[in-house]
């Protein structure tokens, strides 16, 4: 359990590492899905494999692969470098960081843990799903958070539509529609 | 004998046993399949295909190995060597991890997870990265275009694939495999590609175009595009590519016997054969397999458009009218589910 779990920091650090240290696009992007699957593992092992399982079909499986597809088709990856590490944006970008590492730790620090161990609750996906619909006694609020999520998400489809739809009778007849 | 059979019950040996004989079975099941393809080919062309290597060219997925692994690695000099190496181990493991998850028989499934068809989901998500990093890694035109098709492909057909799942999720009410067969027992009366049959064909096609086969294999477009994504690679790290793209048809297959043609149940009650029933799930996806291949040499490739226009607007309301019927279905007839 142990090696399991330094093998799974050490990859997560590593890759996260990776992702602002490496120069190409393509690296980072590559870094930051074997983030993702470090992250699935840890999932795994709290005993919540369907977390899990959304973790790598959405993260690793569309999220990465979108980002990949993007920088493919609007540039060209191989020529681009860039310095990510230290740019104008260092102590911005150092500020924002450890702001939410201080906040996370204080909340890690002041909350309490009391029968916090591994696999404790209710972790099947049947009472998941009912918790998430808001049908079990307790969790009403989450089925307005799952409604409001779908309701953006249905603006961003309709949203992506709108803006890559081509205007009839001007613009650049590309003769193949996608 | 007991305590030693025992032994080999407990959980890390099991384990690793188990993973040992998946990756036996997937690495033989490509160079079976490969023997399969040509043969096929060749019958199906009238032609004889492959008959010097043993008796009637059996052995020669034996010689192809030995040639693979002798010949050169090479790499193109401007690659990005990591990620080009990377490539097709990174194609090849989502392939194996899904045999995890199938049921072969009624008690040899490797790890019965309660979620496996979520599992099977995002595994096979994960192998357009493959993809996607040996075309960009080959630093080559063919193989960044072949990648591009290919990862576009892969995503779009993912939608339909996914949602040709709900059906028998629904009929079963559990994201398990083994729970999923079970449902099915008794004759092939009772197997799911009957009430599911637009479901069972949207999968069987979304499944074609996931593991790029004919019609679907514009990201290799031999005619194109040369090659596609592996227009760069040789030896052993095409060979990998190759196992990777023949596991993976094998997997699409056997998942597909496992949700809509009932796994190991046998056809009718009285040839249950016990624990030989995985003779049964061999036979319904060795049949399978062999429909992929017969397409592969039937049929013409299609055009990026046609591809897209296929899978958005024919699968997908498809599969979205089919799970409204399956709801009106179980709840008109809640008394039979």
């Amino acid at each position: 359990m142990t090696v399991a779990f330094g093998f799974l920091t050490g990859m997560a650090l590593v890759s996260a590492l990776g992702v602002v240290l490496s120069r190409s696009v393509v690296h980072s992007a590559l870094f930051m899905s074997g983030t993702f699957l470090a992250i699935a593992g840890f999932f795994v092992m709290l005993n919540a494999p369907a977390l899990a399982a959304f973790q790598v079909l959405i993260y690793v499986g569309a999220v990465t692969v979108v980002i990949l597809f993007g920088i493919m088709f609007t540039q060209r990856p191989q020529v681009r470098r860039y310095r990510t590490i230290i740019n104008r944006q260092f102590w911005a970008g150092l500020f924002v960081a450890a702001g939410m590492g201080a906040f996370l730790s204080y909340v890690l620090w002041i909350e309490e843990w009391p029968s916090a161990t591994a696999g404790n609750g209710p972790r099947e996906v049947a009472a998941f799903g009912r918790d998430l619909l808001g049908v079990s006694p307790g969790s009403e609020i989450f089925v307005l958070l799952f409604e409001v999520a779908s309701v953006l998400l249905l603006v961003a489809v309709v949203a992506a539509i709108v803006v890559s739809r081509r205007k009839s009778g001007g613009g650049i007849d590309r003769g193949v529609e996608e | 004998m007991q305590t030693a059979l025992n032994v080999l019950e407990a959980e890390p040996v099991r384990l690793l046993i188990s993973f040992g004989a998946i990756l036996f079975l997937v690495l033989n099941l490509a160079g079976i399949l490969t023997m399969a393809e040509r043969k096929t080919a060749a019958y199906i062309q009238l032609r004889f295909g492959p008959n010097r290597v043993g008796p009637r060219g059996l052995l020669q997925p034996a010689a192809d190995v030995v040639k693979l692994f002798t010949k050169e690695n090479v790499s193109p000099g401007r690659s990005d060597l990591w990620v080009f190496l990377a490539a097709p181990i990174a194609m090849f493991i989502p392939a194996a991890l899904v045999w995890l998850v199938i049921p072969f028989s009624p008690n040899a499934v490797v790890a019965d997870l309660n979620v496996a068809i979520l599992f099977f989901v995002g595994i096979t998500s994960i192998s357009a990265l493959g993809v996607v990093m040996a075309g960009y890694g080959s630093r080559s035109t063919f193989s960044l275009l072949g990648a591009l098709r290919g990862a576009a492909q892969m995503i779009s057909y993912e939608v339909p694939l996914i949602l040709s799942l709900l059906g028998v999720v629904m009929l079963t009410g559990s994201l398990s495999l083994v729970d999923v067969v079970r449902a099915q027992g008794g004759g092939f009366w009772h197997w799911y590609f009957l009430p599911q049959l637009p479901m069972f064909i949207t999968f069987y096609i979304a499944g074609l175009a996931e593991v790029k086969r004919v019609p679907f294999d514009l990201p290799e477009g031999e005619s194109e595009i040369v090659g596609g994504y592996m227009v760069e690679y040789s030896g052993m790290t095409w060979a990998l590519i190759q196992a990777s793209e023949f596991a993976s048809m094998g997997l699409m297959s056997a998942i597909n016997v496992t949700l809509f043609l009932g796994g190991w149940q046998p056809p009718f009650e009285f040839l249950d054969l016990g624990t030989f029933n995985w003779f049964w799930f061999g036979l319904k996806t060795a049949l399978l397999m062999f429909t992929f291949q017969w397409i592969r040499w039937s049929l013409p490739r299609l055009r990026m458009d046609q591809l897209m226009d296929l899978g958005w607007k024919v699968l997908v309301p498809i599969t979205l009218i089919w799970l409204f019927v399956t709801a009106g279905a179980m709840l008109i007839f809640q008394e039979v589910f």
